[in-house]
């Protein structure tokens, strides 16, 4: 099971900007059940969210960001079949956009296809793991909590082998649990192996190529470094006003889950886009091998992505993560500061850096400011799963495909270990 | 780069080296100002009479913080007033702040006592904390009274007084010893007994010294020209910017002065304890298969849900049972010694309000991270020991909970949001901590872990509820006399 990571970018008619605020103002006062997109209803969707930013350079723009199951088509068919009359008065405030009524399919859907931005980079934290059977572990995981509630409770617990034998007997017993048995596989083998080979082979490309990147990379470097010498130092920020409007939105979920969108603006000059360009496509190429729930030991996001918008003038982030705000710039900091400080020391106000990867986000406060300042208001945000982490979502999966295997001792202890 | 000198002591209040363990007596009197110059000219007048750091033992004590509001009464610049941290500015009681804090429901800020202000120009808000300990009971009557009749004068309303009396032991309401594990600060004497893995740096705790980050804490800041005197130090030259390099690189950052240099901000929060409800789940958690009580096995529960048994031994150096020799034992990590929590479970308080070495990809790793979240805790119970445990009595008791850290949202509200309330702490799934987590919502589970399989206690009930709170700053001596000069 494949899914797809993408954003509808819109500009917006700057007459218009106040009624679109208001249209998602309704819209998120209850975000499960508002009448524009019923997202509930939109059986692939996991995770939405609709940002307005409007930027004194560049405009009002408005990104209708999607991390859904399968392709697009199917997706969009079931979004237009749900959300016509919705989407209509929202794009309405859309500069560029014709469609006469929410009738008018065509046009609508032509209109979205056509502003469909698919990031430079992403993460998916469960990887093959769809919206309908991430729902149905759930429901297992909780069925089978209880049971074994009702074994301790009896004082009746044995040995891990007899414990899962008790467990599969209730299984087979339950005939609404009866799915549980036909595991689908997570990825297929071409899925899993594609990107690894694709590694492979570009490292075999680079020692080939070796010769000519030695030097490219010795005249990258020595452009990056009078780069980095000669541009101006950050800005000391006050955030203080900016993080009031942006917490009033944050931890929602008895704080299980947050959202994260930010625009931060490219530093001038073509140096500066081509090394982010180029940085991001490493990091999607490492990142598709991530498939085992981290990306750069992070276990928290469920989906990320960066993409690259105005000609990569600007960058735009989303993030769909577990536990508070803190944590997660935290884990940042802590796991993954080569990574994120290699993508964003290309944008205006990050932390001095030198070398690309080196100090930048470890000074904590400055990148956490920064980090703040650059993030944008996220107006309206759905979750089909609020109180699921990545890592309850794996172990649930773990548990449920592990039902029925074969399992030696060590494994089936681990396995009880599992609830 | 600044360190901690010796003579910082002297202007380092003495409430941040010392709890006073040796003055059983307290009280915590809450002021609003009515009359800023009466009341900067009080402050001039206690300056001598507060105790600072130097480690001299007296038989009464006298600290002294403020809220924003309070600095804001009695004058200080709006610019100053800007730069101190949004926790602080903001207060205890927002709406964000009140979802990861836990204080909804009974928790609610409406609901307080204490602390929740009606507008942000509220007459009666607390702006001033002074903080009165005594040898004994006498000793603190004197020194209240001394104080009381300074406040007409003072410009000062007098608009609580929370007593923290003397207690029989260092036991909380509940049974548990309390005070253990605490970080040392770097550069103090508190480092002398403590593990390596406990210490942090000064700019955790203090403001204006490097933080783990290895940059300078923020601090709040004064312009010059609003200092006249020179009653505070300077900020010095060298900032954040990078190690050892003068941060402006070109850029002029206008000097400043340091008002926030050797301070900390106090976190206070009362939390009612309800020590019969806690008794009777405990009691009927643990009831044998045939309906009786198992008294033992409650005292093992109670102590699943703490992490260490009454006298204070952890459970993951004692298992079975409590250890006295144990009691103070505080080097020790939960990955190496329990990874699965069959000890000492995942969501215990302990090891939720500070995990250590175990979340995280590695130990070293998951230390590292944890000790960027340590805050010096500085509680006292209140209210008389219950005569019989099970038997509400109605009288009013808990714990005032006091701590102190440098950087409040990545300390003490990271603490609560991510560890204490998380219900997905640690790959644990749905729950709070037992203690006091924001218990509130249905059926509530504690999970403890054992081998093979785990047991989960349902339906725990709020057994603490806040009662108030409120962010103070707690200044150095030389920025109470630059308040007084004001």
């Amino acid at each position: 099971m494949k899914q797809t990571i993408l954003t509808f970018l819109t500009k917006v008619n700057s007459d218009r900007v106040s009624e679109l605020t208001m249209h998602l103002e309704v819209m998120a006062r209850d975000v499960e059940n508002n009448t524009y997109i019923p997202f509930t209803d939109l059986k692939l969707l996991h995770f939405a969210s609709l940002v307005l930013n409007d930027d004194p350079d560049y405009g009002a723009y408005f990104a209708f960001e999607n991390n859904f199951d399968g392709p697009l088509d199917p997706y969009l068919e079931d979004l237009y079949a749900h959300a016509s009359e919705g989407l209509h008065k929202i794009y309405s405030c859309c500069l560029d956009y014709s469609a006469a009524s929410a009738a008018d399919k065509a046009a609508m859907l032509s209109y979205l296809r056509a502003r469909v931005v698919r990031p430079n980079a992403y993460h998916i934290g469960n990887v093959g793991r769809s919206v309908e059977r991430t729902h149905r572990e759930d429901v297992l995981r909780d069925s089978l909590e209880d049971f074994l509630d009702g074994l301790v409770r009896q004082g009746d617990s044995g040995s891990p082998a007899s414990i899962r034998q008790k467990v599969q007997a209730f299984v087979r017993s339950q005939p609404n649990l009866a799915w549980a048995a036909n595991v689908e596989p997570r990825q297929t083998t071409m899925e899993h192996f594609l990107p690894r080979l694709k590694i492979v082979i570009a490292a075999i490309i680079a020692v080939l190529l070796l010769p000519l990147l030695i030097p490219l990379a010795i005249i990258w470097l020595i452009m990056l470094r009078w780069t980095e010498t000669h541009e101006p130092p950050p800005p000391d920020l006050d955030v203080n006003v900016h993080v009031r409007n942006l917490v009033a939105r944050e931890d929602r979920t008895h704080i299980v889950q947050n959202h994260m969108a930010s625009i931060t603006t490219v530093k001038p000059g073509a140096f500066r886009r081509r090394t982010l360009w180029g940085v991001l496509w490493l990091v999607n190429f490492i990142a598709r091998t991530a498939d085992k729930g981290k990306l750069s030991g992070i276990p928290s996001i469920h989906f990320a992505h960066w993409s690259m918008i105005d000609k990569g003038r600007r960058l735009f982030f989303v993030s769909n993560f577990d536990g508070s705000w803190e944590n997660y710039l935290d884990d940042f900091i802590d796991k993954a500061s080569t990574g994120l400080t290699a993508v964003w020391t290309n944008t205006v106000g990050f932390p001095k850096t030198s070398w690309l990867v080196r100090e930048g986000a470890r000074d904590g406060s400055r990148f956490k400011a920064n980090a703040r300042d650059k993030q944008t208001y996220t107006n309206v945000w759905y979750s089909a799963y609020t109180q699921l982490t990545v890592q309850t979502i794996d172990n649930n999966s773990a548990i449920r495909e592990d039902l029925f295997t074969s399992l030696d001792e060590a494994a089936t202890r681990d396995w009880v270990r599992r609830f | 780069m600044v360190e901690l000198q010796p003579e910082d002591m002297k202007d380092i209040q003495g409430f941040v080296m010392s709890g006073y363990a040796h003055l059983p007596c307290v009280s915590y009197l809450l002021l609003s100002v009515n009359d800023a110059p009466a009341a900067r000219v009080w402050i001039g007048q206690i300056l001598n009479e507060v105790t600072t750091s130097e480690g001299k033992e007296f038989i009464s004590c006298l600290n002294v913080a403020l809220t924003h509001h309070g600095l804001k009464r009695l004058g200080l610049n709006a610019d100053t007033l800007d730069s101190f941290s949004r926790p602080f500015i903001e207060g205890m009681a927002t709406p964000h702040r009140s979802r990861i804090l836990g204080d909804s429901d009974e928790n609610s800020p409406e609901n307080w006592d204490w602390g929740f202000p009606k507008d942000s120009d509220d007459s009666e808000a607390v702006d001033i904390l002074l903080l009165l300990f005594g040898k004994d009971e006498l000793t603190l009557e004197e020194v209240i009274n001394e104080h009381r009749a300074r406040f007409d004068q003072g410009g000062l309303i007098l608009r609580r007084a929370l007593g923290a009396g003397r207690q029989p032991d260092i036991h909380e309401h509940f049974g548990f010893a309390d005070g253990m594990g605490q970080p040392a600060i770097e550069g103090t004497i508190q480092t002398r007994d403590a593990a390596p893995r406990n210490v942090i740096r000064t700019g955790e705790i203090l403001l204006g010294y490097i933080n783990d980050y290895g940059k300078p804490a923020d601090s709040p800041s004064v312009s010059p020209a609003l200092d006249p005197l020179h009653a505070l130090l300077d900020v010095p030259a060298m900032d954040g910017a990078g190690k050892g390099q003068p941060a402006n690189s070109g850029v002029d950052r206008p000097a400043k002065r340091d008002f926030g240099r050797n301070g900390s901000y106090l976190v206070f929060r009362q939390m009612a304890q309800h020590v019969a409800k806690f008794c009777h789940f405990l009691d009927e958690a643990t009831r044998t298969p045939d309906g009786q009580l198992d008294p033992k096995a409650g005292d093992r529960l109670a102590a699943k849900f703490v992490g260490r048994w009454q006298n204070g031994a952890p459970l993951v150096l004692s298992p079975d049972a409590d250890d006295p020799a144990l009691s103070q034992a505080d080097d020790f990590g939960f990955r190496e010694t329990d990874e699965h929590g069959f000890k000492c479970p995942i969501g215990s308080h302990i090891r939720r309000s500070n995990p250590r070495d175990s979340v995280g990809p590695d130990a070293g790793t998951a230390l590292a991270t944890a000790n960027r979240h340590r805050i010096l805790r500085r509680g006292r119970s209140y209210g008389v020991r219950p005569e019989n445990r099970r038997i509400d009595d109605g009288v009013p008791r808990g714990l005032h909970f006091l701590c102190l850290n440098a950087d409040i949202e990545r300390q003490f509200e990271f603490v609560q949001q991510t560890w204490i309330n998380n219900p997905v702490f640690s790959g644990l799934d749905g729950e709070v901590d037992p203690l006091v987590g924001n218990l509130s919502k249905g059926d509530e589970i504690f999970t403890v872990q054992a081998d093979p399989l785990r047991r989960r206690v349902h339906n725990l009930e709020r057994f603490v509820t806040v009662k108030g709170g409120a962010y103070f700053f707690l200044p150095s001596i030389r920025a109470l006399r630059y308040l007084a000069s004001l």
